[in-house]
C-alpha cells in the first residue's frame, strides 16, 4: 500500500472514528433521557394508580360506612347482640345491600369472624372470613370507647386495624378469585361488632379510571394462581393479548416482590417494543393488612404481591430518534469521510510528493541513473531529506567516476602488465637467440649455420607465440554479436566432444562422462558462440586435470531455461581465485591469457544467461551456466 | 262427602255462635298461582317435581283413582270400593262404586275404567265382570293398589278437545294452555259439591310474582311460603306437608367424578345442617337415604353427618382423571333454591380439595336434582325414584317387588353403596293461602300430613274481596 493511500487511510479512519464517537455520545445520552423518561412515566402512572386506588378505596369506604349505618345492617347487629341472630333471614341481606350501594363485594361479618351475608358469593355463610383474623376479634367483655382516652385506646384496637385505609384483597368467588378493593367498617349496637367488608373489582374497569400519558399503556396481573395464568393478565379490554410475553417480567416480580422492568419485543421491529416496567401490590394477608403498593414488611417478604401493575410505554419514539441519530451520524460520517478523503488527498498529495519523487529518484539510482536529483520544494525534514538524497547522488556520481577512473587505471595498469608479462616471455628467447646468432657470428663462423638454422627457427617459434598472443588479444576485442537461432544445447556439447575426441584419446588419463537430458528444449542461441564457450570451458577442465580425472557434462531442463554444467575432478580453486576468475587477463595457468572464461562469460552475457562456479580445493570445480529458451524475451526483459 | 258436609254443617248450626266464624261457606272463586306452566293437561313421565306436584293437584281436581293411600301408607276407597287379590299378586279385582258419571254425563262404567287403566298399562289386562273390573298382569302387582294411588293413574278421558273429563269435583271450563285454566264446580261429584263455585289457575307464576299478589290479595294460593317482613301482620298461613321430594346429587355414569372414595368424599363434605337452617330456611330433613324415615322408619342408619377429615382421606386415597381436575356441577335453573344449594355444596367441596364449579353449561359431572316421591307407600316411591333419578334399574330390581322393610333397606342400601346418588335433603312441599282461605280437611288442621293439599276442601270466609279473574259473578250461597 503507497504512503498515500495510508495517509487516506489514516485521515478516513480518524473523521470515522470521531463521528462514532460523538454518535454513541449522542445515542447514550438520549438513551438515558429516555429511559429516564420512562422511569418518570412509569412512577407518575404508579402515582396515580396509588392516588386513585386511594380515591376508590375512600369511595368504597364511604360506601362501606354507609351500609353500616343503614337499618338493616343495625337491625342485624342488634340481633346479634341480643343472641336472637337467623342467619336465614340474612343471606340475601348483604347482596341487596350491595345493590344499592353499587358495591361489587359486601359482606356481613360477626364478630367471631363468621360470614353472616355475602353478596358476592351467598353460599358462603358460616364461612370464616380471612380479612378478619381471629386476633382482631374482640372479647366480649371489652367495653365500647366512649372516652378520648378509651377511643385512642381502641384506636389502637385490633378493631380499629382492622378498619383501617382501604386495601387490596383477593376475594373467592364461584367462578374463580378476583382481586378487590376492599374497606372494613363496624356497625356497633351493643358489645359485640358487627364487621362490614366491602370492596369493588380491580379489573379493567378500574384500570380504564386512570389517566394514562400517551404512548403508555397499563396493564394488571391478578396474580390469583399459584402458576402463571394469562388470562389474569388484563389490559382495558379484559384479557391481555400476548400475555406469555410478559410472563417472565411477572414471574420475576411475583419471585422478589420487588418492582422490575423489562423490554418486550412483540415483533422483530424493535419500534414496537415496550418498555414495561412491574410494581407488585401487595395487600391484606393472613397476618394483617398492609397498604397498597407500599414496602412489603419483613413478616410478609415470602408472600407474593396479591396484584403486578405493568406500566408499558412504547419505545418507537426512542426507536426512531435513534434511527435518526444513526441516519444523521451515518450522513455526516460520510460527508466528513468524503470531505476528508478530499482533504487528505490534497494533504496526502502534498506530503507524499517529496516521498514518491524520493522513492522514484531512488529508483532510478538503483538501476545505475546516478544523475537523478530530487527537487526540494520545502524547507521541513522531507526537504532536508531530499537535499540529502541529492547530495548523496552528487557523491555516488563522483565516487563512481573516481572508480571507473581508477578502474580504467587499473585496468590499463594490468592490461600492460599482462602485455608486459606476455611478451617479454618470447621477448626473451628472441633476444637469447640472436645474441646466440650474434656471438656464434663472431665466435664461431663454422657453426654460425646450424646456430642460424636453430636460432632461427627458435624467432619463428617465438614470434608465433608473440602472433598467437595478440591474436588472442584481438579476438577478446572483436567479440561478436550473437546469431540466434533455435539451438539444441546437447548438439553442442556432442559437437565440442567431437573436437577434443582425439586429445582426450591420446590422454587416457581422462574419463569423459556425459549426463545429457532427453527432450531438452531448444533454445535461441548462437550455437558457434556456445560451441566457443563450452570449448574453453571443457579446455580449462582438461588444463586443471594434468594427471588425469573424469570430465562430467550435464544438460538439464528448468523449465524455461536449459542448465549447462562442465564438471573436473582437478586440483579445484580457492575461493578467492572464483571471485576473480571472470576477470579478464585473469588466469591461474602457467601459460593462460585470463581471457577464456572472460570470453565465456560474455556469451553467456550476450545470451541472457549466467554463468557460476562452485569449486572445492582438491576436489574439483563445477561451472553451470544457465541460458534462457526465449532467448528475445530476456534480452526484452534486461532492457 | 256431601252427605258429610251437610251432617257437619247442621252440626255446626247447633252449636250456634260459639262455631259461626268456622262454618264453611259456599261460594266464591278460589285463585291460585303456580309456577309451572304446561301446555297440556297430562302428566308428562319426565315432570319437574314442580310440574309434578302442579299437575297432580290440578287433575286431582278433575279425576279420581281407583284407591288411594292414606298417611299411614293404607289403601283407602276411591272409586273402587272394595278389591281383593290372589296370593300371587297376579289377578286383582276391584268393585267400583255404583252411580259415579264422568264430566260429560257418561257413566263411569267398568267397561269405561277398564278401557281407560288398559289404555295407561299396556302389560296389564284389564277386563270389566259385572260392577267390578279384573287386573291381571304376568309379573306380580304387590304394589298395585299404591301405583293405582298414583296421579298418574288418575281415570281421565279427554273430549273433543283433548281437555280431560274425570269424575272429580271440578270440571273444565276454560283452558288457555301454559297460562289460565278455570275448573267450574261438578255439581254431580260423588264426593259433594265442592265448597268454591270456582278455581282459577294461573300458569307460569314466578315465586315472587306470587309471593307479591299474595300479599296484594290478588291471589288465595301459592305454592312457596313467603318471607314476612319484621314486625308486620302475617297475612296468609302455610302448609307444609310432610317431607314428599328429595334434593340429592346425582353423578351419572358418565361423570368423570367416577371414583368411588372420591364420590365418598364428596358425600362426605358436604355438611347439610347450614344448608337447611340457612338456606332452606329450617325446612326439610338432612337426608342420607333415598326414602324419608317417616316412609320407612329405617333411614336413621345412614349418617348424614359431615366428616371433611375422612373426606380428606379417602380423597387422598382416589384416583382422579387429572390432577385439580374441575368438575361441574349443574342445577334445575327453574328450582330458586338450587343454585345457592349448588354453590354451598361446592364449598363444601373445595374445602376438602375437590374442585366443584356450579355451571348450567358444564359437562354435567355432578348433577342437583329435586325428585318427587309421590306416594307414602315406600316401595312405590323408592321405584319411583330411582326412575327420576336415573339410576341403574337391575340394582333395584333385585329386590323389587319385595314389601318388606328388610327388602326395603337391602335395595336402598346397594344404591347408596354404590354412591351414585349422594341424598341431602328430604322436602316438604310448602303451599300458603291468603287470610280468607279455609281448609275443611280435618286430618291437616295443625299437623303436617302426607297427602297433597285438596283444593276441593277449601272455602272463603270472606267472598266480598273475591275478584275473579274472569269477572265471573260470585256464586256464594248457590247451593
Amino acid at each position: 500500500m503507497s504512503f498515500r493511500k495510508k495517509l487516506l487511510l489514516l485521515f478516513a479512519l480518524t473523521v470515522l472514528a470521531c463521528v462514532a464517537v460523538i454518535s454513541i455520545s449522542v445515542y447514550s445520552t438520549i438513551r438515558r433521557s429516555f429511559e429516564q423518561a420512562d422511569q418518570d412515566r412509569a412512577n407518575a402512572v404508579a402515582a396515580q394508580f396509588r392516588s386513585e386506588f386511594q380515591r376508590r378505596g375512600s369511595d368504597v369506604a364511604r360506601k362501606v360506612e354507609s351500609v353500616a349505618a343503614s337499618e338493616a345492617v343495625q337491625r342485624i347487629a342488634l340481633d346479634m347482640n341480643r343472641g336472637g341472630a337467623d342467619a336465614s333471614e340474612y343471606v340475601g341481606e348483604a347482596r341487596s345491600l350491595a345493590g344499592q350501594q353499587r358495591l361489587d363485594f359486601l359482606e356481613l361479618v360477626d364478630t367471631h369472624g363468621t360470614i353472616l351475608s355475602s353478596a358476592q358469593w351467598q353460599a358462603k355463610f358460616g364461612y370464616p372470613e380471612a380479612a378478619i383474623p381471629q386476633t382482631t376479634i374482640p372479647q366480649a367483655t371489652i367495653p365500647q370507647a366512649t372516652t378520648p382516652e378509651a377511643a385512642a385506646s381502641d384506636a389502637r384496637s385490633p378493631t380499629a386495624t382492622v378498619t383501617a385505609g382501604p386495601f387490596l384483597k383477593r376475594e373467592e368467588l364461584p367462578d374463580g378469585a378476583t382481586l378487590g378493593l376492599f374497606a372494613v367498617r363496624v356497625a356497633r349496637v351493643g358489645e359485640q361488632p358487627l364487621y362490614v367488608i366491602g370492596g369493588e373489582r380491580l379489573d379493567q374497569a378500574f384500570l380504564s379510571t386512570l389517566d394514562i400519558p400517551a404512548g403508555s399503556r397499563v396493564m394488571l396481573y391478578q396474580n390469583l394462581d399459584a402458576k402463571w395464568n394469562p388470562k389474569s393478565l388484563l389490559d382495558l379490554n379484559g384479557p391481555a393479548a400476548g400475555a406469555d410475553q410478559i410472563a417472565p417480567l411477572v414471574a420475576k416480580v411475583r419471585d422478589t416482590g420487588q418492582e422490575s422492568q423489562s423490554v418486550i419485543h412483540w415483533t422483530a421491529d424493535p419500534a414496537d417494543a415496550e418498555v414495561f416496567h412491574a410494581i407488585p401490590l401487595s395487600g391484606r394477608n393472613a397476618t394483617g393488612p398492609r397498604a397498597a403498593g407500599s414496602e412489603p414488611d419483613a413478616s410478609s417478604a415470602n408472600q407474593q404481591p396479591l396484584g403486578v401493575l405493568l406500566v408499558g410505554t412504547s419505545r418507537r419514539p426512542l426507536i426512531e430518534l435513534q434511527r435518526r441519530v444513526i441516519s444523521t451520524a451515518m450522513l455526516v460520517g460520510g460527508a466528513g469521510i468524503l470531505a476528508a478523503v478530499l482533504a487528505s488527498l490534497w494533504f496526502a498529495a502534498r506530503v507524499s510528493r517529496p516521498v514518491v519523487s524520493l522513492a522514484e529518484a531512488a529508483r532510478r539510482v538503483a538501476a545505475g541513473d546516478l544523475d537523478a536529483r530530487v527537487e526540494v520544494e520545502s524547507t521541513d525534514e522531507l526537504g532536508e531529506l531530499a537535499a540529502s538524497f541529492n547530495r548523496m547522488t552528487e557523491d555516488l556520481t563522483e565516487q563512481k567516476d573516481r572508480t571507473v577512473q581508477a578502474e580504467r587505471v587499473a585496468a590499463w595498469r594490468e592490461l600492460a602488465r599482462r602485455l608486459a608479462h606476455e611478451l617479454k616471455n618470447p621477448l626473451f628467447p628472441l633476444q637469447v637467440t640472436v645474441e646466440n646468432l650474434m656471438r656464434a657470428k663472431e665466435k664461431s663462423p663454422e657453426m654460425f649455420e646450424e646456430v642460424f638454422r636453430e636460432g632461427t627457427a627458435t624467432l619463428l617459434e617465438e614470434i608465433s607465440n608473440l602472433k598467437t598472443i595478440i591474436g588472442r588479444f584481438s579476438e577478446f576485442s572483436r567479440m561478436p554479436q550473437p546469431q540466434r537461432h533455435p539451438t539444441q544445447v546437447n548438439d553442442v556439447v556432442c559437437s565440442v566432444l567431437r573436437v577434443f575426441l582425439a586429445q582426450l584419446q591420446a590422454k587416457n588419463e581422462i574419463l569423459v562422462r556425459t549426463e545429457l537430458a532427453d527432450r531438452l528444449p531448444e533454445i535461441s542461441a548462437d550455437s558457434d558462440l556456445l560451441h566457443r564457450a563450452l570449448q574453453n570451458l571443457v579446455l580449462n577442465a582438461i588444463d586443471a586435470m594434468p594427471q588425469g580425472g573424469e570430465l562430467t557434462i550435464r544438460t538439464l531442463s528448468l523449465g524455461d531455461r536449459v542448465e549447462l554444467s562442465v564438471s573436473d575432478t582437478g586440483s579445484g580453486l580457492t575461493h578467492e581465485e572464483c571471485g576473480r576468475l571472470f576477470t579478464p587477463y585473469y588466469t591461474t595457468k602457467q601459460h593462460g591469457t585470463g581471457l577464456g572464461l572472460a570470453i565465456v562469460q560474455s556469451v553467456v552475457s550476450d545470451h541472457g544467461g549466467k554463468i557460476s562456479v562452485e569449486s572445492t580445493k582438491e576436489q574439483g570445480t563445477t561451472f553451470r551456466m544457465e541460458l534462457p529458451c526465449d532467448f528475445s524475451a530476456h534480452s526484452a526483459s534486461l532492457r | 262427602m256431601r252427605p258429610i258436609a251437610y251432617l257437619l254443617l247442621a252440626a255446626t248450626s247447633l252449636l250456634g255462635a260459639v262455631a259461626a266464624e268456622t262454618r264453611p261457606h259456599y261460594g266464591g272463586t278460589l285463585r291460585v298461582m303456580l309456577q309451572s306452566a304446561p301446555s297440556a293437561l297430562d302428566l308428562p313421565a319426565n315432570a319437574t317435581p314442580a310440574e309434578y306436584w302442579d299437575l297432580s293437584r290440578t287433575l286431582s281436581l278433575i279425576g279420581n283413582t281407583l284407591v288411594s293411600i292414606d298417611a299411614q301408607g293404607r289403601p283407602q276407597p276411591a272409586l273402587a270400593v272394595a278389591w281383593q287379590s290372589d296370593a300371587s299378586a297376579t289377578h286383582w279385582q276391584f268393585t267400583l262404586r255404583r252411580g259415579v258419571k264422568f264430566h260429560d254425563g257418561s257413566a263411569a262404567s267398568p267397561a269405561a275404567i277398564a278401557r281407560i287403566l288398559g289404555a295407561l298399562h299396556s302389560g296389564w289386562n284389564v277386563r270389566p265382570v259385572a260392577d267390578s273390573i279384573t287386573i291381571e298382569s304376568a309379573p306380580p302387582l304387590p304394589s298395585l293398589l299404591a301405583e293405582l294411588a298414583l296421579p298418574r293413574n288418575l281415570l281421565l278421558k279427554r273430549n273433543a278437545n283433548g281437555a280431560p273429563v274425570g269424575t272429580g269435583p271440578f270440571l273444565v271450563a276454560e283452558w288457555q294452555p301454559s297460562q289460565f285454566l278455570k275448573l267450574a264446580a261438578n255439581e254431580e261429584s260423588w264426593e259433594g259439591r265442592p265448597f268454591v263455585d270456582a278455581v282459577e289457575i294461573e300458569f307460569g307464576k314466578t315465586l315472587r310474582d306470587q309471593a307479591i299478589a299474595l300479599e296484594l290479595g290478588k291471589t288465595d294460593v301459592i305454592e312457596e311460603v313467603p318471607q314476612t317482613t319484621n314486625g308486620s301482620q302475617p297475612r296468609s298461613t302455610a302448609s307444609v306437608s310432610l317431607p314428599t321430594e328429595l334434593l340429592a346429587l346425582v353423578l351419572s355414569v358418565n361423570s368423570r367424578a367416577n371414583d368411588p372414595r372420591l364420590r365418598e368424599a364428596l358425600a362426605l363434605a358436604i355438611n347439610r345442617k347450614p344448608i337447611q337452617s340457612v338456606l332452606l330456611k329450617g325446612a326439610g330433613e338432612p337426608a342420607a337415604s333415598i326414602l324419608p324415615n317417616w316412609m320407612t322408619g329405617f333411614s336413621v342408619v345412614f349418617s348424614a353427618q359431615a366428616n371433611p377429615q375422612e373426606a380428606r382421606i379417602l380423597l387422598a386415597d382416589s384416583h382422579q382423571p387429572a390432577p385439580n381436575l374441575t368438575y361441574d356441577l349443574s342445577y334445575d335453573p327453574r328450582d330458586p333454591q338450587a343454585q345457592l344449594i349448588a354453590e354451598r355444596i361446592a364449598l363444601n367441596a373445595r374445602e376438602v380439595g375437590i374442585t366443584v364449579q356450579v355451571s348450567l353449561s358444564g359437562a354435567e359431572d355432578i348433577r342437583l336434582v329435586r325428585v318427587v316421591l309421590p306416594s307414602p307407600d315406600p316401595a312405590t316411591s323408592l321405584s319411583e325414584a330411582v326412575r327420576q333419578l336415573g339410576l341403574p334399574r337391575a340394582a333395584f330390581s333385585a329386590t323389587a317387588g319385595g314389601d318388606t322393610l328388610e327388602d326395603l333397606y337391602q335395595t336402598e342400601r346397594s344404591l347408596l353403596e354404590a354412591h351414585a346418588v349422594i341424598p341431602l335433603f328430604h322436602l316438604p312441599v310448602t303451599t300458603a293461602e291468603g287470610a280468607r282461605v279455609r281448609d275443611w280437611s280435618p286430618e291437616r288442621r295443625g299437623q303436617r300430613s302426607a297427602s297433597r293439599l285438596s283444593l276441593a276442601d277449601f272455602w272463603l270466609s270472606d267472598l266480598r274481596s273475591t275478584a275473579s279473574r274472569a269477572d265471573l259473578p260470585a256464586q256464594a250461597g248457590s247451593r
